[in-house]
């Protein structure tokens, strides 16, 4: 099948959205985690809240920021396509 | 049908306007838009903490004392005591509490629309800026800059405190064998000591990458994704998408500015701490 149109432009399209949504999995999966354990942890003890929000927050943001890793990557490919 | 006609795209926004500085000087120091930003952020939060301090402190704070005593608790006691030793806290703590006062301002200002667009839109006769939503911190250039003074600061400090043999000792992990040829067992374990070295000089320099771009991308696709979904009905072409974009827009508007906003400068200025801190005390 032949293919009309812009195909150039759409693949590029295609590639930026792909490889955002892809690179949002394992981080989404890790910040789900860590959310996820500081609830449990908190819940088995209450009066190390304080603490366990400051990992938590850490851990957050190392974990996310992985997504824009893949973003990055993906703007790079954008760009040079 | 005016509204569909407009012209828009919201890479452009952080794209273009390296293109058009307001005052052209050589060597790359243009003025452009990121740098006028970067001069307000620096007025507010030097203004407003001043203003706040200097009115004179209280027994009894106020409100406003109290969000800036808030704010300095903060970084004393979750960001600088975190990450920093004991003996860094003299010279470190004012850096990394400078860190998250002007990276917070930065980002907050960023959620302001201002009138710095690069279209013009006639209002009774004058040329006047469209207002948009731009932060200097949506620009490598300028987190990647706060990058290089902690990295710089991590690196010095260790040499420092440690001397520079023992310091670059420090980055491999402890407990290897010795590489020492009279205490090597195997060709293996020389091959894995150089594996390690590698890969643990390869990490001081992510960090670099890791720290800018983690400012970075989240406040360019903050702004992006605010920006897309506003303007979805532009992009699509069609009046049917505006009751969800613009909720959407406004929803994750709220979020950048109340959470992101503050949590990745507190991310940046711990992070500083922790890598400073790390430097001085490498065995810690």
């Amino acid at each position: 099948m032949a293919l009309d149109g812009n195909v150039h432009d759409a693949s590029r399209a295609l590639e930026l959205g792909l490889a955002t949504g892809l690179g949002a999995i394992g981080p989404g999966i890790g910040v789900g985690f860590i959310f996820g354990k500081t609830i449990e942890a908190v819940g088995r003890q209450p009066e190390l809240r304080g603490q366990l929000q400051g990992l938590m927050w850490l851990g957050f943001a190392l974990t996310e920021a992985i997504i824009f890793y893949a973003l990055g990557m993906a703007f790079v490919a954008y760009a040079i396509a | 049908m005016t509204l569909l006609k407009v012209d828009f795209n919201p890479v452009s926004d952080f794209t273009d306007f390296v293109h058009n500085p307001y005052v052209n000087l050589p060597l790359g120091l243009d003025i452009n838009k990121a740098v006028v930003y970067l001069w307000l952020t620096a007025a507010v939060a030097m203004g407003v903490t001043l203003f706040i301090v200097r009115r004179g402190l209280k027994l009894r704070p106020d409100g406003k004392q109290t969000a800036v005593e808030v704010v300095y608790d903060m970084c004393e006691n979750q960001i600088a005591r975190g990450g920093l030793p004991e003996e860094g806290m003299r010279i470190w703590f004012p850096y990394v509490a400078t860190l998250f006062v002007f990276i917070w301002s930065m980002n907050l200002i960023g959620f302001i629309p201002l009138p710095f667009g690069e279209r013009h839109v006639d209002v009774f006769g004058l040329s006047v800026p469209e207002f948009q939503i731009y932060a200097a911190s949506a620009n490598l250039s300028v987190t990647l800059a706060l990058t290089l003074v902690t990295f710089f600061a991590t690196h010095i400090e260790g040499i420092r405190y440690n001397g520079p043999v023992k310091y670059f000792k420090s980055w491999m992990p402890s407990g290897l064998p010795s590489p020492r040829p009279w205490g090597l067992k195997s060709p293996a374990v020389l091959v894995l000591l150089v594996l390690i070295a590698v890969i643990e000089v390869l990490s001081q320099f992510v960090r670099i990458v890791s720290l800018s771009f983690r400012l970075f991308f989240n406040m360019l696709a903050g702004h992006l994704v605010i920006a897309v979904f506003l303007g979805l009905a532009s992009l699509l072409g069609t009046y049917f998408i505006l009751p969800i974009g613009i909720p959407m827009g406004v929803a994750l508007y709220l979020l950048e500015c109340t959470l992101i906003a503050g949590l990745q400068a507190f991310i940046f200025a711990t992070l500083s701490a922790i890598y400073i801190g790390g430097a001085i005390h490498p065995d810690h």
